[in-house]
């Protein structure tokens, strides 16, 4: 038992990721507490913001986990969390229906896709532009869907609108509900419980993020960041694995779109636009998409700064673009990584042959 | 029979000069420097909002569509030096910090100018065929499409900056040590490429509304273009893309509607970029060598 535990340690503080010291871990420590006793402190206002920047954190992770531990950048992150329209399926009682759907449904379809692209052989920016097209797709599909025709069960899909209280459905997205028999809890956006819920599936997620990259996926996974031919060589089938870290990216997001969905009860097509797709890419980079601490820790800084700048004025989206440019042009693995982590070969990215240093 | 034959006709026009000129700019930039401009939406735009001003100052149009590109040309220079240099041939570095910079000019645009500016009169009228009316504004631009395509082809077959600039595209190191001043060429090849990118925007802005994302409407479907075309032949990707795409779109816009046009366009996008991913050019290439040789 002692044994197992102490391999399970060793894996979630393995090598590929920073934060590996007593210091980072106390640290880490205290902002759990943190988290926890911080609904006594604040107002229930700053709750219910913070409990939507958490569910933001989980579609950064899973653009971490694709970009910046296999190298795949997906443009259409976002999109995924729109497969949440399975969350109108169950009408009364629980939705762990729902839930099902609204994470298997975008996940079979990352499958789908990422079959199609990477077993044959699509690789690099021709990934992302294709993301992009099938975002786009998306959007214009489901922009045209106003009328009543268009509808699953009897959520109507609302075109522009969106689902929610905002569009022609009457049925707006239910809040997460769990629970057996009669014993049920509803998770409500504005609820604390409902911000509970998130700090412990951001915990667990985040350790298990943490001994997957440690892990023996994980590491093929960074071999094939680094040189997808020659794990090739070695007998991986790079196109499953590929194709594994890439369901997972989309069930990640799909995760954040049913907290997102959940917490205000609406959703529009907006999600497939450039705006919405970006952000996720920004807050990846600019921490370090090699990290998901990195990750953690920029998402949950930048979407409180962006929305600072929002009540300044329009300037959130200036200050976002111009973070990034700034941080590809100096630090291009990402501030936290560059700042507080392990030394990162200063090679550019994309000159493999050069970084064969046993990381 | 004949006015449906022209429609459809007319459509597959449109649709190609549509594509054409929104992609070349990026088709040049993307093929010789492995830039994916993300931006190029925003060049646009640029080119866009001065020929808008430059036309409300008192100037007849054909001056005002030529300062909206040597505007765009001018900010583009501006851009590569302070930023792009620094990311030549990384594909996927260049395509994120682009991004990011479109990210900020358009709101920036928006925050400095405003959410509109008075758009264009969309000049030359219409004449009619069968009952139908059709903008002769429309069969000018794909006048201008055809003439640009040809110019670039002139240009990098018979001037001296050509040869210098498919010298710099087939290998940097070499050209450079014979002497081409490789720097440059980026410089210069990166300012043509915004400029066609404001003129597009230009002639665009004559028949649509100007807004900070007036650029964002064209890019995707100029980065399809592009993307299906391939880099191996700029001019050769461009034309069979175009072609290829706009055939699509428009039987499926003639046979159903406008959106199922779009989307049949987009799906055929991505089917061709699953099967020749190094775009249409190259394998028009291998196919021709095959024929030579057998």
């Amino acid at each position: 038992m002692l044994n197992w535990f102490s391999s399970v340690v060793r894996l979630i503080n393995g090598e590929q990721e920073i934060g590996r010291s007593r210091g980072f871990w106390i640290c880490a420590f205290a902002v759990a507490v943190g988290l926890i006793v911080l609904p006594r402190f604040v107002s229930a206002y700053a709750l219910l913001n913070y409990s939507y920047i958490i569910s933001m954190v989980f579609l950064a992770l899973g653009l971490c986990l694709i970009w910046g531990f296999a190298g795949i950048l997906s443009l259409g992150q976002a999109g995924y969390a729109y497969g949440v329209v399975g969350i109108n399926l169950s009408q009364s009682g629980t939705t762990y229906l729902a839930l099902i759907a609204g994470l298997m449904v975008p996940t079979l379809f990352a499958a789908v896709l990422s079959y199609v692209m990477f077993y044959a052989r699509v690789k690099g920016v021709y990934v992302a532009i294709m993301m992009l097209v099938v975002t786009l797709l998306f959007e214009t599909f489901l922009n045209q869907t106003a009328g009543p025709q268009w509808h699953i069960g009897v959520a109507s899909l609302g075109g522009n609108n969106g689902l929610g209280r905002f569009s022609g459905a009457i049925h707006e997205p239910p809040s997460i509900t769990l629970g057996l028999g009669s014993r049920l809890i509803e998770f409500s956006g504005q609820s604390v419980a409902f911000y509970y819920l998130e700090v412990g599936l951001l915990i667990a997620i985040y350790l298990c993020l943490r001994a997957l990259v440690n892990s023996r996926f994980g590491l093929i996974l960074a071999a094939i960041r680094e040189d997808g031919a020659r794990v090739e060589s070695f007998g991986y089938d790079v196109r499953a694995i590929q194709l594994v870290v890439f369901c997972l990216g989309a069930a990640l997001a799909a995760l954040s779109g049913i907290l997102y969905v959940s917490w205000g009860n609406f959703i529009t097509p907006s999600v497939f636009g450039v705006t919405n797709n970006i952000l996720p890419v920004i807050w990846v980079a600019v921490g370090g998409r090699k990290s998901l601490t990195a990750t953690v820790i920029s998402t949950v800084v930048l979407t409180w700064l962006s929305q600072r700048f929002a009540i300044q004025g329009e300037y959130a989206f200036v200050v976002m673009g111009a973070l990034l440019v700034v941080v590809m042009m100096l630090r291009p693995e990402g501030l936290i990584t560059s700042f507080g982590g392990r030394k990162t070969s200063a090679s550019p990215p994309l000159s493999p042959g050069s970084s064969h240093d046993g990381r | 029979m004949l006015s449906e034959g022209f429609s459809l006709f007319y459509q597959y026009a449109d649709s190609i000069s549509l594509l054409m000129l929104s992609a070349v700019g990026l088709m040049i930039i993307f093929g010789m420097m492995g830039v994916i401009n993300m931006a190029h939406g925003e060049l646009m735009l640029v080119g866009a909002y001065t020929t808008s001003v430059v036309f409300y100052a008192g100037l007849p149009l054909f001056v005002a569509i030529p300062a909206g590109a040597s505007a765009a040309a001018a900010f583009g220079i501006v851009l590569e030096r302070l930023i792009i240099r620094r990311f030549y041939g990384q594909l996927l570095s260049s395509l994120v910090v682009t991004w990011g910079l479109s990210l900020l000019l358009a709101q920036g645009f928006l925050i400095i100018i405003g959410p509109s500016i008075r758009s264009l009169p969309t000049p030359f009228g219409s004449f009619s065929v069968g009952g139908f009316s059709y903008s002769y504004y429309r069969v000018f631009m794909f006048v201008i499409a055809l003439a640009v395509t040809l110019a670039i082809w002139a240009l990098l077959r018979f001037t001296k900056y050509g040869v210098e600039a498919r010298a710099t595209m087939e290998n940097p190191a070499m050209a450079h040590a014979l002497g081409v001043n490789t720097d440059r060429i980026y410089m210069v090849t990166f300012g043509l490429g915004a400029a066609l990118a404001g003129l597009a925007g230009s002639l665009f802005a004559l028949e649509a509304p100007i807004e900070p994302t007036f650029g964002r409407n064209y890019t995707p479907i100029a980065f399809i273009t592009v993307v299906v075309g391939g880099s191996s032949d700029i001019v050769a990707g461009l034309i069979a893309s175009a072609l290829s795409l706009s055939a699509v779109r428009a039987i499926f816009t003639t046979q159903f509607n406008i959106l199922i046009g779009y989307v049949a366009m987009l799906v055929s996008a991505f089917v061709l970029i699953r099967f020749i991913p190094n775009g249409l050019s190259e394998f028009l290439e291998t196919v021709l060598n095959r024929l030579r040789r057998s």
